[in-house]
């Protein structure tokens, strides 16, 4: 297909714009700063670059388009009414830095969403600005770090994570200056509590950690775990990407966690957007509150004269007392919280029926893979990731033995399910789970499309490892050569086709 | 909620299938002590409709920047997307879709996202551009890490990093944040008393790790003299500027005279302000800087029949394979503002975005024009070159003057005290492309009447 440099419309084709308020001639302009060549970008009508976008948009696989099982990201499906509220003028066309009393109605929703988020996690404070999970994590842990400069314990430098934590994990204490520390699980995909023992001492700042963990699997030691990072002083942080399991049933509170990033995005299900954008709030308990970033929002009793958006009620802004600063420059991605905030008035106290949706179905589905694969003969080509009864919103399986027996691959079992229409399992993470495929359906898909995955899932497995290996065929591109394009490295139109 | 959960009503039936008898069972892992026994404390559900009201009651709420006449920017900068934009951005294979894990099912969002690394290179004159970072503060913290990689070998002035002394206290933080466990220092790049940056501050900055800087910067102004900044600071010192995207229709590419790094909000290209985000970060480097950049970037490629395809690559400074070691820990990025980003650039062409820069030029030299006229309002630097904005000194604070200026249905700028109490008495006063002449002669009438009352 075109790409837009193969539109070569006349000078000045595009979108036409009203004249200046003043005519060029009378400006003056920084002449010695003046650009020489223009940018060599394309020339598109608008019909074009409507059939343009609308053709590329054909190549793409969305939620809306087909079953999405792609763990740990919880592509539940999007309800459109958030989207008509995001484009109302009360945020579209607010700028960050109005008076508050411009602002009533977006402090409120900040408000409800501090309030309702910090109840769901059992945490004390919620601060909104971080714009994505990983932005959370990062802010959670230069918390953590300012409070103990803070307490004269600058020499706890080390940051614990699980060989089973997502990547952010690591990154993220590592951006802000920690070592990291990495502890095996156990063989059934679990904490093991003596390794963890084991590291602990006080140099350590924190244990980072997602409950129900990268596999789908609730750590019953949690307590213990708590316990054990507590007794040597110091903090056990949430990583919230499997929140969408919990609420309602538990609470990173109640598991003794300090604090807990939400990744928005995907329990609250802000459209993913092609890779973004997210929201990233954190939530801590009170010790740590007063070095969240700021501001904040507050309420106090109105003032006379004040005009509220809720009786008696008056929202502002409040700059935590030993506040870390910043980590986005104005109150993080506001838009997304409100689509969140639309999202979390349709559940309401049920989003406790909403967690259990997504535990239902995700054993479902395990479930009914298994049983069609027995009836198939092709049980012996995989294995649970990790060892269970129930799995929570999530559970992975390992292709190590149709790896062994046929050279199939997780992979290529991926490919082939693209073939079958779906979006491919996550493939390859968690990084102790061999030829892993981690699969999360979500509360939002239908029983029927869950029985009819499993059915493709067993015929995939079933089918032929020629055919599987050359899968897919039936996508816009065939297998894509990734190799190819990092030793031929093309990011760019080339210099030929301007 | 009835209406998001297709499987309600049938709870049993699965269950049972499974050999379960209740939900309960399904959480029989989560043990007793940790598990939580009442409902949640929250409000009931509603329906859309329901929600839709309460969305317009207290977003209606809010006082919208096209209610009044608003000058404010400060970073952020009121624009018109075209309506395409919108109409496309929203199609659900774009806007449900996530990471293109799978590249052949994700070729759309693909070649969109070279294609906008292809129109941002262009745009600041550098060959490598990556899809996107979060927002211009932490591309700017980001491409000073990066930086710092680079350099920290060669760098006489170890970890040394020098920051415009201009750059706001906001973005400072984000900086700081960013930097500060990495065991880099920032120190003040200067700036002389036109605004323009102190020479010799920028040749103390020789051998250091990197050089940060804005154009325009903070204040609006323009500084031809940053075209000798490369120069002075030498090979083993990164350039790194930071855009207004918009001002490159008009001027130069910082690439083009010697910028090693640009970064910039790309929130003018496609995106409302919305109260300051999701917005995006634009992020370009020369080739050297390419490997220790952080975020997503796209390559072209093939497939298995040699037919163009395109894919994620460079991948391995990424968190998911490098783990501790990553350039950065960017996952989930701001890629669908991006596309709007790209589709505006799209529909604006080489000539449209040339207008585009004229027109905010326009309305700024407008809105100078008028301000001229009040008597008590002077220009902070009357004879520097503006874009976008520029810094007014007023005869009382600026906050009191927005507060009064507000019974004129007129926002008339940024109080600059809140960057510095120096500043108190300054506003920075923003035009762009939506700036109407009516907007103006309201602020040129209010603003004289308020300076009037506090003279006297
Ligand atoms: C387990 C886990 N932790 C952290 C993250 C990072 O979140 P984000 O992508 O929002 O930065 C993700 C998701 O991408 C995740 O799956």
């Amino acid at each position: 297909m075109n790409n837009l440099w193969d539109f070569t419309g006349a000078e000045g084709a595009g979108y036409a714009q009203p004249a200046p308020l003043v005519p060029e001639s009378d400006l003056s302009l920084a002449t010695p700063l003046l650009r020489k060549d223009a940018p060599r970008w394309p020339r598109l009508s608008e019909p074009e670059m409507v059939r343009h976008y609308t053709n590329l948009s054909r190549r793409n696989f969305g939620i809306d388009t087909g079953f999405y099982p792609l763990g740990s990201c919880t592509m539940k499906h999007n309800p459109r009414v958030n989207e008509v509220i995001a484009q109302m003028p009360g945020i579209c066309d607010i700028h960050p830095h109005q008076p508050e009393h411009h602002l009533q109605g977006l402090l409120s929703i900040f408000h409800e969403m501090q309030h309702m988020l910090a109840v769901c996690a059992g945490m004390d404070e919620v601060t909104l600005q971080p714009v994505a999970g990983a932005q959370g994590e990062f802010t959670a842990v230069r918390c953590i770090q300012e409070y103990f400069r803070e307490r004269g314990e600058a020499q706890r430098t080390r940051i614990v994570v699980p060989d089973s934590a997502h990547g952010t994990n690591p990154a993220s204490a590592a951006m802000a200056g920690f070592e990291i520390v990495e502890v095996p699980s156990t063989e059934d995909g679990r904490i093991d509590l003596e390794a963890l023992a084991a590291v602990l001492d006080d140099t350590i700042a924190a244990m980072m950690i997602t409950n129900p963990n990268t596999l789908g699997l609730f750590e019953t030691d949690i307590a213990a775990a708590a316990e054990l990072v507590h007794g040597v002083g110091g903090q056990m942080y949430y990583d919230g990407a499997n929140f969408n399991a919990i609420i309602g049933r538990t609470s990173p509170g109640l598991m003794g966690f300090d604090a807990v990033h939400y990744n928005l995005h995907k329990t609250f299900s802000q459209p993913h957007g092609g890779g973004g954008p997210g929201s990233g709030p954190i939530g801590v308990k009170a010790h740590l509150a007063p070095f969240l970033p700021g501001p904040v929002v507050d309420v106090r009793a109105a003032e006379a004269g004040e005009r509220t958006v809720e009786s008696g009620r008056w929202f502002h802004w409040r700059e935590p007392e030993h506040s870390i600063g910043k980590v986005q420059q104005w109150h993080g991605n506001a838009g997304a919280v409100v689509r969140c905030w639309a999202f979390y008035r349709r559940y309401g106290r049920d989003l406790r029926t909403m967690s259990e949706h997504a535990v239902l179905n995700a054993n479902y589905l395990r479930h009914a893979i298994h049983r069609e694969a027995k009836e198939a003969g092709v049980d012996h080509l995989f294995v649970d990731g990790a060892r269970t009864d129930v799995a929570k919103h999530e559970f992975t399986l390992s292709m190590q033995p149709a790896k062994e027996a046929l050279g199939v691959t997780a992979m290529d079992i991926a490919k082939g399910l693209l073939d079958m229409g779906y979006m491919a399992p996550t493939v390859y993470f968690p990084l102790v789970v061999p030829e892993c495929l981690m699969i999360e359906p979500t509360e939002t898909e239908a029983k029927d499309t869950l029985d009819q995955f499993a059915k493709d899932f067993v015929a995939v497995v079933g089918t032929d490892p020629a055919t599987l290996h050359a899968a897919p065929v039936t996508t816009p591109v065939r297998r894509v050569d990734e190799v190819y394009a990092a030793r031929n490295l093309c990011l760019r139109v080339p210099e030929e086709d301007l | 909620m009835v209406d998001q959960l297709p499987n309600l009503g049938r709870e049993a039936e699965m269950l049972m299938a499974m050999g379960y008898a209740s939900m309960d069972d399904l959480f029989s892992d989560v043990p007793v002590d940790v598990r939580m026994e009442e409902d949640l404390p929250l409000r009931p559900p509603q329906s859309e409709e329901e929600i839709i009201a309460d969305a317009r009651r207290l977003l209606g709420a809010n006082v919208s920047l096209g209610s009044m006449a608003s000058f404010i920017g400060a970073g952020l900068y009121r624009n018109h997307v075209p309506a395409a934009v919108f109409q496309l951005v929203t199609r659900g294979e774009f806007l449900t879709a996530y990471t293109p894990y799978q590249a052949e099912v994700s070729q759309g969002m693909l070649q969109a996202m070279w294609e906008f690394q292809g129109l941002i290179s262009e745009l600041v004159g550098l060959p490598v551009a990556n899809l996107s970072v979060y927002d211009g503060s932490s591309a700017a913290a980001e491409a000073i890490t990066c930086a710092v990689r680079v350099h920290g070998r060669k760098a006489t002035q170890k970890g040394v990093v020098y920051v415009s002394e201009l750059v706001p206290p906001d973005r400072w933080s984000v900086i700081h944040n960013y930097t500060q466990g990495g065991g880099i220092e920032l120190r003040t790049l200067r700036h002389l008393e036109d605004g323009t940056v102190d020479p010799a501050s920028v040749a103390e900055a020789a051998g250091a790790c990197a050089v940060y800087v804005e154009q325009p910067n903070p204040l609006g102004l323009l500084d031809a003299s940053l075209t000798s900044v490369k120069d002075a600071i030498g090979e083993h010192t990164a350039f790194i500027v930071g855009v207004n995207p918009v001002s490159l229709g008009l001027y130069e590419a910082p690439g083009h005279y010697g910028a090693d790094i640009v970064v910039g909000e790309g929130q003018p290209f496609g995106s409302p302000m919305t109260a300051g985000g999701p917005i995006y970060g634009i992020f370009a480097c020369s080739k050297a800087y390419m490997r220790q950049m952080p975020g997503r970037i796209v390559g072209r490629t093939i497939d298995e029949d040699e037919q163009t395809a395109y894919c994620l690559t460079l991948s391995t400074r990424e968190q998911h394979i490098r783990r501790h070691r990553a350039t950065s820990n960017l996952c989930t990025n701001e890629t669908l503002i991006a596309l709007m980003g790209a589709m505006h650039m799209s529909l604006l062409g080489p000539e449209g975005v040339r207008s585009l820069a004229v027109r905010n030029a326009a309305a700024l030299h407008a809105v100078v024009q008028a301000l001229e006229g009040v008597d008590g309002v002077e220009f902070v630097h009357p004879d520097g070159h503006h874009f976008n904005e520029i810094a007014v000194q007023l005869p009382g604070p600026a906050a009191a003057c927005i507060e009064a200026l507000e019974a004129h249905g007129v926002l008339p700028g940024f109080d600059l005290g809140r960057w510095s109490e120096a500043r108190s008495n300054q506003l920075l006063v923003t035009a762009t492309d939506q700036t109407r002449p009516e907007d103006i002669d309201r602020l040129a009438s209010a603003m004289a009447a308020w300076c009037a009352e506090v003279v006297a």
